[in-house]
């Protein structure tokens, strides 16, 4: 996905090196906020959730008709989280609910997941057709530091995401929510017999999961552009991301993310914007013959 | 012990023929189907709208070789593949830029399609397949996506200036010469849907199948008991892309073109549906979804929007509510023409005849019963 400008010949090294760097932080970012969905759910539900970039693409068109209604963006992030999260919560009652537990989970789930994002997708275009539209920024303008553009809307996009992040780090850390998600991602039978609610706690991981892509969707759909197929590229990063970081892996995840986000701004800016999604697959099959459970993972002969 | 040792002859018969279906063909079926494959175009021919179905047979057949080898990758040996498309695709292009731009005899760059494709998918497959679920998904979507690229991008041969390749020449008849070019492809498609669907009913039936049922049912104990899982999922891999190249390279020769719009995601998620809509993992629910979203496809091409509302939707209700699709219908319904009922009650006598052989055979020293101390 090219986030922002190519590099024009005269410019020199140490500009493209602080470029690569801002577009990677901008990039890994957003990458962060879809992956550690996509992880959450994994850990926790083990579902693989190809719905993702239909949640994703779902929020930013909430957060659309909003603005299109003449309200700020301010009031159109919440309401792409919401509007990302209620369909999340509808993914829980209608697929998660009614199949756990019946054999041939794995292959059911995956097929109901791309149902989902088939429907939802076709439904989105349905009602707003094929055209693309854009999100304004929440502050336009930019700022140049040495050469290199920096959007005030980057900046926060950044802002937001490194906050949500943080939060949601300490929300899994210390609340007693997010210890439930814990202890069921670790082992639901136990968790089941401490008394955690699992059902309630997954329908709570894929709320939650569901409202981080709708955030993304919106905050990513500021700088490019949206359409009802804008959330396939976001979706498969992201889940080079969560493979990348060793699957259910919180903080592998994050750390992922960034990497993940400059080593595809690198190539963006060195070798140029077409070579970006090739050099990320081929990076990730290498890495997955070297270290098949990713950074943070823990080696299992079973996935999935 | 052994089987034919300690059973009476008569369950030892059924068993093997429950064990073995292709020795004991049901020839009245076949023949009668075979008859009325061969006779329907020369009758369709004479209407009208006939043309459009001959067209639509092609296609059935071609596709429902698709469908059918992937779902013996995708639902039979759980591997989650999504380059089945790629392959089909890898297939076209190669017998159509041989045959267009390198002017090979058509049946020669044909015939190099399939085997370009195994290859191929053996070189997905070698660093892949040791892998599970999620990676293989990642792994082969980012093939499609690449060959995607590459075939757009490429050199001005393979992606024809970003138009695919287009006028590619058509199979000579042979003998056949004479008739419309429907006719020849008509019956290329069904002899090709013959091979393919037989060889992969045998694969059900064979070793390599009843080791995947082993390992479905029980992993830890297949794997104990001696099978390769990674040598037996290569080998389905391989197989599967064979007729998959095969049915790519005929249907470019049927067409006479074959364009980037073959990996767009609408065409994996018709033939996915195929597969889940028809009975996922069954040998018979690929056929069965095959024919019916080709139908569909065709009855409501006014409404392709909400075709693909209405697929998407049904994709989630079938694996939620009925995993195991249409075909048990299907079958059921069609079981007295197929004369199926007769066999199952052979098993289950065979079962029977087994069961008590086993019961009766007391002096056997391998039951568990006298193997316990006194």
């Amino acid at each position: 996905m090219r986030l922002f400008w190519l590099p024009t010949s005269d410019e020199t090294d140490m500009s493209q090196l602080l470029q690569a760097a801002w577009g990677g932080v901008l990039a890994g970012s957003v990458y962060g906020l879809m992956a550690i969905g996509l992880t959450l759910i994994w850990g926790a539900v083990r579902l693989l959730n190809l719905a993702h970039g239909a949640l994703y693409v779902a929020g930013a068109y909430a957060a659309w008709i909003v603005i299109d209604l003449g309200m700020p963006l301010a009031v159109g992030i919440p309401a792409a989280v919401i509007a990302a999260g209620a369909l999340g919560y509808g993914m829980h009652a209608t697929i998660i609910r009614p199949m756990l537990g019946r054999p041939g989970w794995d292959s059911a789930t995956i097929i109901a997941t791309v149902g989902v994002a088939i429907a939802l997708q076709a439904a989105i275009l349905l009602v707003f057709g094929p055209r693309v539209k854009q999100i304004p920024a929440v502050i336009p303008g930019s700022t140049v530091i040495s050469s290199v553009r920096i959007s005030y809307q980057g900046l926060v996009i950044v802002l937001v995401a490194v906050v949500s992040l943080a939060a949601l780090f300490f929300y899994l850390r210390s609340s007693r929510q997010g210890m439930a998600i814990r202890a069921i991602s670790q082992h639901m039978d136990a968790a089941a017999l401490m008394g955690v609610p699992v059902q309630r706690t997954y329908a709570l991981v894929m709320v939650i999961s569901a409202g981080l892509a709708g955030l993304a969707g919106v905050l990513l759909s500021s700088v490019l552009f949206l359409s009802p197929t804008s959330g396939f590229t976001p979706m498969i990063i992201a889940l080079l991301v969560t493979i990348f970081g060793g699957l259910g892996s919180v903080k592998g995840t994050i750390v992922a993310a960034y990497l993940i986000g400059i080593l595809e701004s690198s190539v963006q800016v060195y070798l140029g914007g077409a070579w970006a999604l090739p050099a990320l697959f081929i990076f990730i099959i290498f890495m997955l013959i070297v270290r098949p459970s990713g950074l943070f993972g823990v080696p299992e002969a079973r996935r999935l | 012990m052994t089987t034919s040792d300690s059973i009476s002859p008569r369950a030892a018969d059924l068993i093997d023929r429950a064990a073995a279906p292709w020795r004991s063909p049901k020839w009245g079926a076949i023949s009668s189907l075979g008859v009325f494959a061969l006779i329907l175009p020369a009758v369709l021919l004479r209407f009208g709208a006939g043309t459009f179905m001959v067209h639509l047979l092609i296609s059935f057949f071609l596709w429902s070789v698709v469908a059918q080898s992937w779902n013996l990758v995708l639902a039979v040996s759980g591997i989650y593949s999504f380059a089945q498309i790629a392959l089909f695709a890898v297939g076209g292009w190669v017998t159509g830029v041989l045959s267009m731009s390198f002017g090979w005899n058509p049946w020669l760059s044909l015939a190099l399609a399939p085997i370009v494709t195994t290859v191929a998918a053996l070189i997905i497959g070698l660093p892949s397949l040791r892998l599970r679920g999620v990676y293989m998904v990642l792994l082969t979507l980012a093939f499609h996506e690449l060959l995607r690229n590459y075939v757009t991008t490429g050199p001005r041969v393979i992606s024809g200036g970003g138009y695919g390749l287009i006028g590619v020449p058509r199979l000579d008849p042979g003998p056949l010469s004479g008739f419309s070019h429907l006719v020849p492809s008509y019956y290329l498609a069904l002899i090709f849907f013959t091979v393919a669907t037989f060889a992969i009913w045998w694969v059900f039936q064979s070793p390599i199948g009843v080791a995947f049922a082993a390992l479905r049912d029980s992993e830890g104990y297949a794997v104990g008991r001696g099978v390769d899982q990674f040598r037996i999922k290569l080998f389905l891999f391989g197989f599967s892309a064979f007729f998959t190249g095969l049915a790519g390279g005929l249907m470019t020769h049927y067409l006479g073109s074959i364009s980037q719009s073959i990996f767009a995601f609408s065409v994996l998620i018709n033939v996915l549906a195929m597969i889940v809509i028809g009975g996922w993992g069954s040998f018979g629910g690929p056929i069965v979804g095959t024919a019916l979203l080709l139908g569909l496809q065709e009855g409501l091409r006014d409404l392709s929007d909400f075709r693909t509302l209405v697929l998407g939707l049904a994709l989630t209700s079938v694996a939620v509510l009925a995993p195991s699709g249409l075909w048990p219908i299907v079958r059921d319904g069609f079981r007295d023409f197929l004369d199926e009922s007769a066999d199952v009650e052979a098993e289950s006598e065979g079962g029977r005849a087994l069961l008590a052989d086993i019961g009766d055979g007391s002096g056997n020293d391998s039951s568990p019963q006298s193997a316990t101390p006194d």
